[in-house]
């Protein structure tokens, strides 16, 4: 989902730090606050973070003659929301933008929208919306993940068109060619990468259900259900 | 079923791979470059210009070699995975404490 260095005119890279920016102090800001009320929380950040930088990290051969990247990053909306998945996602894509080369420090705002505040938060918003239903836990979190995964795609195809309307068309037409590379890639991608969070997230229920009653990630009804099936 | 999300998770890799498989052998030309690249050779194409035109705006520096750069993608992946294993491993530890208190 990285628009490399270079593939974003200046203003378009004003225009995205200045919509990541504010996102991002309020996820510092987020931090601490949950930091502070438990200290206990912090392993379950590290987890939670340490799948972003384990997915994010496999350039995945997907079926359609390309490679991409899982984001990894629904877990981590689900457990602390949009704001501070937002913080972990600035520590990956600085990573990748100083030592790999993918992505870069002028794009890092467009990258950070994409796969840290729309992709988490359009994640959070079915988690919201299925956290209270009759839903089980580990179809909700598939669903977080998948949804979390592709919108950060679809934002990213929305970046690239706006910056590059076709001649014929405009923003539309090019939405439609980005779209057409990313997300035959990605949908794939998605459902495996949604599966495998789901079963994560199955072992934090087993060894550490407390942190998730404490931090009231999900009713504590669905949590004992969980833990009796699946 | 105590180990179905597991079984689900092992056969969704599994078919993954089927169809990796597949469509390399059904599309022997298809290039696996990454799709950031595809991308970015698709706006070079949407612009008239040639991929190599568009120049960092901030410099940048780039891994000496494709080995290199797998490295590195790999120790990013062994940070991730530590401290995962780190953690589970602590809450495992402190489950089977409080089993034998």
């Amino acid at each position: 989902m990285h628009i490399m260095e270079g593939f974003l005119p200046l203003e378009w890279c004003i225009v995205w730090w200045i919509i990541a920016l504010p996102f991002l102090g309020w996820g510092f800001f987020r931090l601490r606050r949950v930091l502070d009320a438990d200290r206990e929380a912090l392993p379950l950040l590290g987890v939670t973070g340490a799948f972003i930088f384990i997915l994010s990290s496999l350039k995945l051969p997907s079926v359609t003659g390309s490679c991409s990247h899982p984001t990894g990053t629904g877990l981590s909306a689900i457990c602390f929301g949009p704001a501070i998945t937002s913080v972990v996602c600035l520590v990956v894509l600085l990573f990748q933008s100083l030592f790999l080369a993918h992505g870069g420090l002028s794009v890092l705002g467009a990258n950070i929208v994409s796969m840290g505040v729309v992709g988490p938060v359009a994640g959070y918003l079915v988690y919201r919306a299925l956290r209270d239903s009759r839903v089980n836990v580990y179809v909700t979190v598939f669903l977080v993940c998948a949804v979390a995964d592709l919108c950060t795609y679809l934002a990213t195809s929305l970046e690239l068109a706006l910056a590059y309307p076709a001649a014929v068309g405009g923003v539309a037409t090019s939405l439609g060619v980005f779209l057409g590379i990313f997300a035959v890639t990605q949908v794939p991608l998605a459902i495996v990468e949604g599966i495998v969070l789901a079963l994560v997230f199955k072992y934090i229920i087993q060894l550490k259900p407390e942190i998730l009653f404490r931090l009231r990630i999900f009713p504590e009804r669905a949590i004992t259900e969980a833990r009796g099936g699946a | 079923m105590r180990y179905r999300l597991e079984a689900i998770a092992l056969a969704s890799v599994v078919v993954f791979i089927g169809l990796f498989l597949y469509t390399t052998t059904a599309a022997p030309g298809a290039e696996f470059a990454g799709s950031d690249n595809v991308g970015s050779s698709q706006i070079a194409a949407l612009t008239g210009r040639e991929v190599e035109s568009f120049t960092p705006l901030i410099p940048q520096w780039e891994p000496p070699s494709g080995e290199i750069e797998s490295a590195l993608f790999a120790l990013q992946a062994a940070c991730g995975g530590l401290v995962a294993g780190y953690v589970f491993g602590r809450w495992k530890g402190e489950a089977n404490r409080s089993k034998l208190d």
